[in-house]
């Protein structure tokens, strides 16, 4: 009698604790498991990204240096690198948005130097690694021998430490024993086409193009690999049917090829060019900003402006100046993303 | 023959669930506790004094420095440690420190720092004048002052920028010494026409920031004002200095200073290219320590390499130096230690030492240790203990401040005079373009 007692009264309580349960199920949602498994990658989230991404806006809307906390300024930091002054201070609150006066000779001209070499150095690499990995992941699909040792070696730009291969980067375009001007000077037929030697790092426009053609060539295999993986899931049938049609290969990559990786191509250009406009180690390498700040980019200005100078507010300023254009290019690919492509596959 | 129970059984017998939770609960107490109070517990508290250094040029002196280090953590009964950083990352690795307001107890900073650190760094003027007075007073009395005019770093030593140059090939063309800027240029003209140019850095350098200004400063122009505030570069002296670098770039030079770091100079003297090179005795050392050869022939380059003093310029002779300093954070639970170690550090037998070991690099700037014997061990060092009478911190004739500072960190004298020498602006526009950043900087930091 004791022992059923008890087993009633455990029944009992599993009953109660089960509908409890349910309940609680209910009110969060058939998901709540899930809820559990996503908690530790929110964790990790939170710490890793969303707290420094808000600290950072503090940052750049504060006068804070290293060490010390900072007190809000507003815009004054982003208003400061245009030139923007303002002397409205004294002005009663509804006329605080007058007040404002704008000398663009006041602007912080290394800044606009550095928005310039940003723009270009993202759009011209960003191109670059377009068309060229589309055209390696092309070649890879038809390579009929040595497939692994092709798809596994064009990835080694990319896998290789960026500040290692820079550093051979940085001996190839050495100033005094570059060894391109070495080729071009000795190396028959070469030397007879009487070139160079080139300043790779010291001429302004080499520069912008030498560190924009380390970047393609780190980046370019992240952009074969991912394209030819798309490429590898595009269903044979639809090829088929296109050649039965008539269709020819032009048409075939036209009509089928490139409407079906446009998912594919939005999704690495959108990383592609969110890791091209924060880069860092390959400017910091080879020219430090230089010659004359020409391959000053966001980053390595932001580091120069917030590290070294201690101006923390200013540098955040500086590195957060492009995320409202980069949140219109995220949509925008986000959306292409999300568009069908018409072949109801 | 022991059993499985037997090698899970400990001495105090098995561990029951109660007595792990217990334990458990209160190993997590401890834990927390620590954490609250900040305290570690008693076994972890033995004393460690930490000193951090940018990796000097010479090794050897980091030897001897740790060496002492090590010597007075034996003599105060305290662990040590020393550790060292590539030159042009110290001050990433020290804003990172003072951010967490943790980190190491004693730091090496550079000219500008102990002004730009000053809310972080410890009073230093007591020790500066104990130790100052025991040495015979300081070559320079701005070195390591903060914009009060308060110690927040002991001056330690600077690295002079004389000329290193090929005297082989000024015989070849039967030329004497350069004495002033403008013997550097015609002298570097006829030299440059036989293929070995002069080499200095018109880039993101240090040299670059350090060579130029002396420049400025030997035809009359400077910075700032004296009260370290007012930016007075623009000036006909400053324009004229800037004209003489666009010529001396045009006749003398070859356009890849544009893109030098501080290292490729040594390169172009050392293997046999540049006639002369304005750099600290590294250059020459180098070349000693790799016995590098003259190119076609047998003979080591550094036989041929001599120093003499910085050019003379219309205003006289004047050159800029790497001013180094030692301070203490205000974090660092080991003030006092600290201070002690820089006592013993800054006597006499240590500072000998210390040179020596740096192969004469680490020039005094107590003047009790400037006449070092190993200025005299070599005819190459001559210029050794009488440059510090030209040399000024970057700043002059102010003293050297977070404003200096940053104006140093954005390359703003090497740029502008870059784009003045490649034709990009007017000696006229370059200056004025360099005082315009100068003031947006100095008004930032006002």
């Amino acid at each position: 009698m004791a022992i059923s007692n008890t087993k009633e009264q455990v029944l009992v309580g599993r009953d109660l604790t089960a509908a409890s349960r349910q309940r609680w199920r209910r009110s969060f949602g058939p998901d709540l498991d899930g809820f559990g498994f996503i908690l530790p990658a929110v964790i990790i989230m939170v710490c890793l990204v969303v707290y420094p991404f808000f600290l950072a806006i503090w940052f750049s809307l504060s006068d804070a240096v290293i060490g010390e906390p900072g007190r809000w300024v507003g815009l004054e930091n982003f208003m400061y690198l245009f030139g923007i002054m303002y002397d409205g201070q004294d002005l009663p609150w509804y006329l605080k948005f007058t007040g404002f006066s704008w000398d663009l000779s006041l602007a912080d001209d290394i800044f606009l130097m550095t928005l310039r070499n940003t723009l270009l150095f993202a759009t011209i690499s960003v191109v670059l690694k377009g068309v060229f990995g589309l055209g390696a992941a092309l070649l890879m699909q038809r390579a009929t021998r040595m497939r692994r040792f092709v798809r596994g070696s064009i990835l080694v730009p990319f896998v290789a430490p960026t500040v290692l291969t820079t550093l051979g980067w940085w001996l190839i375009f050495d100033p005094t024993y570059s060894h391109i001007n070495w080729l071009f000077a000795n190396l028959w037929p070469l030397n007879l086409l009487g070139l160079g030697p080139f300043q790779w790092l010291g001429n302004p426009n080499l520069a912008l193009s030498s560190v924009i053609f380390v970047n393609f060539w780190r980046g370019m295999p992240f952009f074969a690999v991912t394209i030819f993986a798309g490429l590898v899931a595009i269903p044979d049938q639809l090829y088929e049917a296109a050649e039965t049609d008539g269709a020819s290969t032009l048409r075939k990559f036209w009509h089928v090829t490139l409407p079906l990786l446009r998912p594919v191509m939005a999704v690495v250009i959108l990383f592609s060019t969110i890791f091209t406009l924060a880069d860092f180690g390959i400017v910091y390498v080879l020219t430090r900003g230089g010659p004359m700040n020409y391959t000053h980019l966001f980053a390595t200005y932001s580091f120069t402006v917030g590290i070294l100078n201690q101006e923390i507010g200013l540098g955040a300023a500086i590195s957060l100046f492009l995320f409202p254009i980069l949140l219109l290019v995220v949509i925008f690919q986000l959306k292409m993303v999300r568009k069908e492509t018409g072949y109801g596959v | 023959m022991v059993t499985p129970y037997e090698k899970t059984t400990s001495l105090a017998g098995p561990a029951s669930r109660r007595s792990f939770l217990r334990s458990s609960l209160a190993t997590s107490a401890g834990v927390a506790g620590m954490l609250l109070a900040k305290t570690p517990p008693a076994m972890g508290q033995d004393r460690e004094l930490r000193l951090i250094t940018f990796s000097h040029f010479v090794p050897t002196s980091d030897e001897e420095l740790k060496r002492q280090l090590e010597e007075f953590g034996q003599m105060a009964g305290v662990k040590v440690r020393m550790d060292r950083v590539a030159h042009l990352q110290l001050p990433a690795v020290l804003a990172s420190e003072v951010q967490g307001q943790k980190g190491h107890d004693l730091t090496s900073l550079w000219v500008g720092m102990p002004d730009l650190y000053k809310k972080h760094l410890v009073n230093l003027d007591d020790l500066v004048e104990k130790v100052g007075r025991r040495a015979g007073g300081l070559t320079d009395n701005i070195v390591g002052r903060d914009g009060e005019g308060h110690y927040r770093a002991m001056p330690w030593f600077f690295i002079s920028f004389p000329i290193a140059i090929r005297t082989d090939l000024i015989a070849e063309i039967g030329e004497t010494m350069p004495d002033t800027w403008e013997d550097v240029r015609r002298i570097g003209m006829q030299l440059k026409a036989k293929g070995h140019p002069v080499g200095i850095q018109l880039s993101h350098s240090e040299d670059a920031n350090h060579i130029l200004r002396g420049i400025i400063w030997s035809w009359g122009g400077k910075l700032v004002e004296a009260d370290g505030k007012t930016v007075a570069v623009n000036s006909p002296e400053t324009v004229e200095a800037y004209k003489f670098i666009k010529a001396l770039y045009t006749d003398a030079m070859e356009e890849e200073v544009l893109a030098w770091d501080d290292r490729n100079n040594n390169v172009c003297l050392n293997s046999g290219k540049c006639s002369m090179i304005l750099n600290p005795i590294s250059a020459y050392n180098s070349a000693r320590t790799d016995n590098a050869l003259i190119p076609g022939t047998e003979r080591p380059v550094h036989q041929v390499i001599n120093h003499i003093m910085p050019p003379a310029g219309p205003a006289g002779r004047h050159m800029s130096a790497a001013y180094n300093t030692i301070g203490v954070w205000k974090f660092s639970q080991n003030q006092e230690l600290a201070k002690e170690f820089l006592d013993f550090h800054f006597q006499k037998d240590q500072q000998e030492k210390h040179l020596t070991a740096s192969e004469g690099y680490n020039q005094p700037l107590m003047r009790a240790f400037s006449m070092h014997p190993i200025y005299a061990s070599n005819s190459k060092y001559y210029f050794a203990p009488y440059i510090g009478w030209y040399t000024h911190a970057p700043g002059w004739p102010g003293t050297p401040n977070a404003a200096s500072e940053t104006v140093w960190r954005q390359f703003i004298i090497p740029d502008t005079a870059a784009e003045c020498a490649t034709d990009r602006l007017t000696a006229e526009q370059a200056v004025k373009k360099a005082e315009m950043q100068m003031k947006r900087l100095y008004r930032r930091h006002s």
